[in-house]
């Protein structure tokens, strides 16, 4: 009798731990944000402790490939991911492969109103992963020094005012990151913000620009912007070379405060964490766009979610799906997840649910404009390339090789060549 | 003056000379050396300097990173038996392009020199496209099959030449001994082949050791990633990590310059035999 | 072989030697180039599952874009400056170290040494030379030209990358000039000085003309190498300052990958092979006639 209990004993733990092997599902997650590689890594690594029938491997982009290219590959290869980091452009790129999130637990608690540009047909395909922002980032000490508040900086010629103070003070006014990206796609992006005013907006803006029935020197947003672009190519500290400033000289100078000001987003903390000698010392003011204090560029800054997870149907199986689901799951609504998530990437959530918040100055800059409404729409540029040929042009335009009409004719002629 | 302290100050002069190139040549190795034994603030603030303090800790970090014994041992495998196939394969080829004259055989021989001419480019976007519907992508057997493909041309357009100067009595003479034709090839032909042999292995075996492009495109799981993959494990989306780059940098060169050193004799031999034929 | 047997028989021995080469050969290099020219005939944007031809509509877009022509026109000139200095400067150091000076294999290995790592590698080393540490060194000795990132102007930019590109070949091609170099005939050269020929009219008529083939050779390979220069473009300049120095290979790349251009993209591949090929042939061609026979 004590045999065959014990029999039924092992009989059922051999049976029950063949179908936790069985259950084993293997799932990959493309990551296209390199900076939170090693996070994701020990995120992965937490939520596959907690779920022992799963395995979630984090694949990184390598250097010099374009996350199109990545993903591209794979789905010709046929070993897609079962998770897609991508942002909104590359989500309806690729919106026939992905499943719908519709009924998700996460849909209800998340802020903004993201599926607007996630949702297709009627289907949700995009889970919200990262709140960013951007704008001109000051420093606190330098700008106290020289007697200016940042709060009172609404118009062109305010901040031509604050360049001036902080450079009596002794100190750079600001430098400018001259890479294509930022130029082209971020600091131009706030024209397109303000002209197009939001998505529908921006479609209708697009293909005006296509037509070729749009004059940028008639349009407000990109003369104030590129206005204030003029004063920030005079005070620039780093004038002399603009071109040869990379991403990384620009927090060895306005962390410890060697310049005032630096038009960047929320991203780059961890460098400038790096340098600062007050790491609470920072904040966002709205890069000026006219010298009327009460527009709308004028209060405040571009706020988006730059990154969404889709989940792939087409080559994950249903299991697979059903695990990338619980990962999503967990980022939302488990402890150790919400705290790989904000604490560990630094990302602000976007959901509502998440008391967790990062601690940086820049997020809660963010957060506060967030919490006051005054926040830019965030422009997802439908074109794949804007961001370098655009940003060639800026590129010219900082170091004067190009004049404004220049300017103006070379994005008029990059939107009417693409089809 | 004498003839030989002309001869004396010319080649002192000579001397001064060359090692001034010499330094020249080798100037980015020594400041990736150097830089790599510091901070990474210390990178950027003061590239040309002496290490303040000799720090070996990105060379840790970035062996953990790397995965370092993974991806040597992946390069060192990819490596070896691409080279061995290339070689092999092409040497044989190229035999029986030359015994074998034909218009068929000089057709392809032309089709495989004007192959050395296609660049990868133009063929990358179709090759992923069929590989990748017939599943073969994502797995180091698929890319030694693929640099067996790229290889081939080039070696078989060396050992062709090679070959044509290897005299047809000392293989009538093993006929006559009764070597069959696996016997004159293996017994006879290839130990003549020793120096080009060489040439190939080692042309290949660098191209292939430092090679990204491919592997980037064909190796996508962590496990099989090669040296020169895992170190832009380094490249974050817009900054880099300086101190373990480096570091990475040399990591990555270190065994190419060990075997350099070793077979140095060897490689110079080899392109010049190869070269001159 | 000189054996008389069927055609069963050369089909085996083919078979046995050449076929696995060949097989893979036609597999990885042939079908691929067919197949992409095949997709430059029609509509593909790199992930859609129905094609249909559109004919040369891809070759007309290519013909007219200002960009693949001003990046294939910038290669050509970094291909010549590329070509003609690798080969002076790698000539010049063999040259000298087939003088049997003392200590010649040292220096050998030691100008070797460039060739031993990866393009990307080297790209990224250089980069980091470029940026970061011949500013501090041009303010140490005061020298404008040096102060501010070569990488910063298109002009300088270009220079750069001849310079880490002739660093890189010169070395792996004066070991073939070396060779051929030491394959002069040393009675020759001796029977010359008799005559009273000096060093120059010796290096003229007797030396260059018998090192024609390794010229061919060299030539050859440094035209291939600086065409098809990618890995080095996108680590040392990325294309900048703003695409100024985007050479015809990246172009394709950009076109195919970030403007998701397939069709036009490996269109513009075509033609990259198209010229470089002419540019081969024509070379070896040119070459050829004027070897010398000893």
């Amino acid at each position: 009798m004590r045999a065959s209990r014990v029999l039924t004993l092992v009989v059922s733990l051999v049976l029950a731990s063949g179908a936790a092997f069985a259950d084993k599902v293997s799932i990959t997650l493309l990551n296209t944000k390199g900076e939170i590689q090693a996070p994701l890594e020990s995120a992965a690594a937490a939520f596959n402790a907690e779920n022992p029938g799963i395995t979630l491997e984090i694949q990184p982009v390598q250097v010099g490939q374009s996350p199109f290219q990545v993903i591209s590959s794979l789905y010709a290869a046929g070993n897609a991911p079962a998770l897609y980091m991508g942002d909104a452009n590359d989500m309806m790129q690729f919106s026939d492969k992905f499943a719908n999130l519709k009924g998700e637990k996460w849909i209800k608690d998340s802020t903004d109103n993201f599926e607007q540009v996630t949702t297709i047909s009627g289907a949700v395909i995009g889970f919200p992963l990262t709140v960013e922002g951007y704008g001109m980032i000051y420093n606190k000490a330098v700008l106290a020094k020289a007697g200016v508040d940042p709060a009172k900086i609404h118009a062109t010629k305010d901040l031509e005012a604050a360049f001036k103070k902080v450079e009596a003070s002794g100190a750079g006014a600001l430098v400018i990151a001259p890479m294509d990206w930022s130029l082209g796609s971020h600091f131009i992006g706030i024209s397109y913000s303000l002209a197009a005013k939001n998505q529908t907006g921006l479609m209708k803006l697009v293909d005006d620009l296509k037509a070729g029935k749009v004059e940028l020197s008639k349009q407000k947003p990109f003369v104030g912007l590129l206005d204030t672009f003029d004063v920030m190519k005079q005070h620039n500290v780093r004038k002399a070379d603009a071109l040869a400033v990379t991403y990384d000289d620009c927090p060895a100078l306005i962390g410890p405060g060697k310049v005032g000001f630096y038009f960047q987003g929320n991203w780059t903390w961890p460098q400038v964490s790096g340098f600062a000698t007050d790491q609470d010392g920072f904040g966002f003011i709205p890069v000026p766009v006219s010298n009327v204090s009460s527009d709308k560029g004028n209060n405040g800054i571009p706020v988006g979610i730059t990154k969404y997870i889709a989940i792939d149907k087409t080559q994950n199986s249903a299991a697979q799906q059903a695990a990338a689901k619980k990962f999503l799951e967990w980022l939302v609504y488990s402890k150790s997840g919400q705290s790989a998530l904000v604490n560990d990437c630094n990302i602000i959530p976007a959901f509502k649910n998440i008391t967790l918040q990062p601690k940086d100055p820049l997020a809660k800059s963010i957060r506060q404009y967030m919490s006051k409404d005054a926040t830019l729409f965030w422009v997802n540029m439908p074109a794949p390339d804007h961001w370098s040929k655009v940003g060639a042009s800026m590129q010219k335009y900082l170091v004067d090789k190009i004049d404004r009409a220049g300017l103006y004719k070379e994005i008029q002629d990059y939107w009417k060549a693409l089809k | 003056m004498s003839v030989s302290i002309r001869r004396a100050t010319g080649s002192v002069a000579k001397y001064a000379v060359l090692i001034l190139v010499l330094a020249a040549y080798l100037l980015p190795f020594v400041l990736v050396l150097l830089n790599s034994l510091k901070t990474d603030p210390e990178v950027v603030a003061s590239p040309l300097a002496w290490p303040s303090v000799l720090r070996f800790d990105n060379y840790v970090s970035a062996f953990e990173k790397m995965r370092f014994m993974s991806a040597i041992g992946n390069s060192f495998l990819i490596t070896l038996l691409s080279v061995c196939l290339i070689s092999l394969l092409s040497a044989m080829c190229a035999y029986f392009l030359v015994r074998n004259k034909s218009r068929f055989s000089t057709a392809l021989y032309l089709v495989m020199v004007a192959a050395m001419i296609i660049p990868f480019q133009a063929i990358m976007i179709p090759l992923l496209k069929v590989y990748g519907a017939i599943g073969m992508l994502n797995s180091p057997w698929s890319l030694i099959f693929m640099y067996i493909g790229f290889g081939a041309p080039f070696a078989v357009f060396l050992f062709h030449g090679f070959i044509k100067g290897i005299s047809l009595e000392l293989e009538e003479a093993a006929t006559i001994d009764g070597c069959g034709r696996y016997g004159v090839f293996f017994k006879v032909v290839l130990p003549l082949l020793q120096p080009v042999v060489m040439t190939v292995v080692i042309l290949d075996a660098l191209w292939i050791w430092n090679d990204y492009l491919l592997p980037s495109l064909v190796l996508m799981a962590k496990q099989h990633r090669t040296l020169p993959l895992s170190t832009f494990y380094f490249f974050s989306t817009y900054t880099v990590n300086y101190g373990r780059l480096l570091a990475s940098l040399i990591m990555t060169v270190i065994p190419v310059i060990v075997l350099y050193l070793f077979s140095q004799r060897f490689i110079i031999k080899g392109i010049t035999a190869g070269a001159i034929k | 072989m000189q054996y008389r047997h069927g055609a069963g028989r050369k089909i085996g021995t083919f078979m046995m030697f050449a076929g696995p080469a060949t097989l893979v050969f036609a597999v990885v290099m042939v079908l691929p180039f067919l197949y992409g020219i095949l997709l430059t005939f029609t509509d593909w944007d790199g992930k859609a599952v129905q094609l249909s031809f559109v004919g040369l509509a891809n070759y007309a877009t290519v013909f007219g874009d200002a960009a693949f022509w001003s990046s294939m026109l910038l290669t050509l000139r970094f291909a010549a400056f590329t070509v003609v200095l690798t080969n002076v400067v790698a000539f010049l150091l063999a040259f000298a170290l087939s003088s049997g000076l003392k200590g010649s294999s040292f220096f050998r290995a030691g100008f070797f040494t460039p060739n031993l790592i990866g393009g990307i590698v080297l790209g990224f080393v250089w980069q980091f030379v470029f940026s970061r540490v011949l500013p501090v060194l041009g303010k140490l000795i005061g020298s404008g030209a040096l102060s501010t990132s070569w990488l910063g102007d298109p002009g300088r930019a270009f220079w750069a990358m001849v310079i880490v590109t002739v660093w890189q070949y010169s070395g792996y091609m004066m070991v073939i000039y070396i060779a051929g170099l030491t394959s002069v005939p040393p009675e020759l050269l001796e029977a010359a000085s008799i005559e009273g020929a000096g060093g120059w009219a010796k290096l003229r008529r007797i030396i260059l003309p018998l090192l024609v083939p390794s010229i061919i050779i060299c030539v050859f390979l440094t035209i291939q190498r600086s065409f098809m220069v990618y890995d080095l473009n996108l680590a040392l300049t990325g294309g900048g300052p703003y695409k100024s120095t985007v050479l015809v290979s990246m172009n394709v790349y950009q076109t195919a990958f970030l403007s998701q251009q397939y069709g036009p993209g490996q269109a513009q591949a075509f033609f990259l092979f198209l010229i470089v090929a002419a540019v081969s042939i024509a070379q070896v061609y040119f070459g050829k006639k004027r070897e010398v026979e000893l």
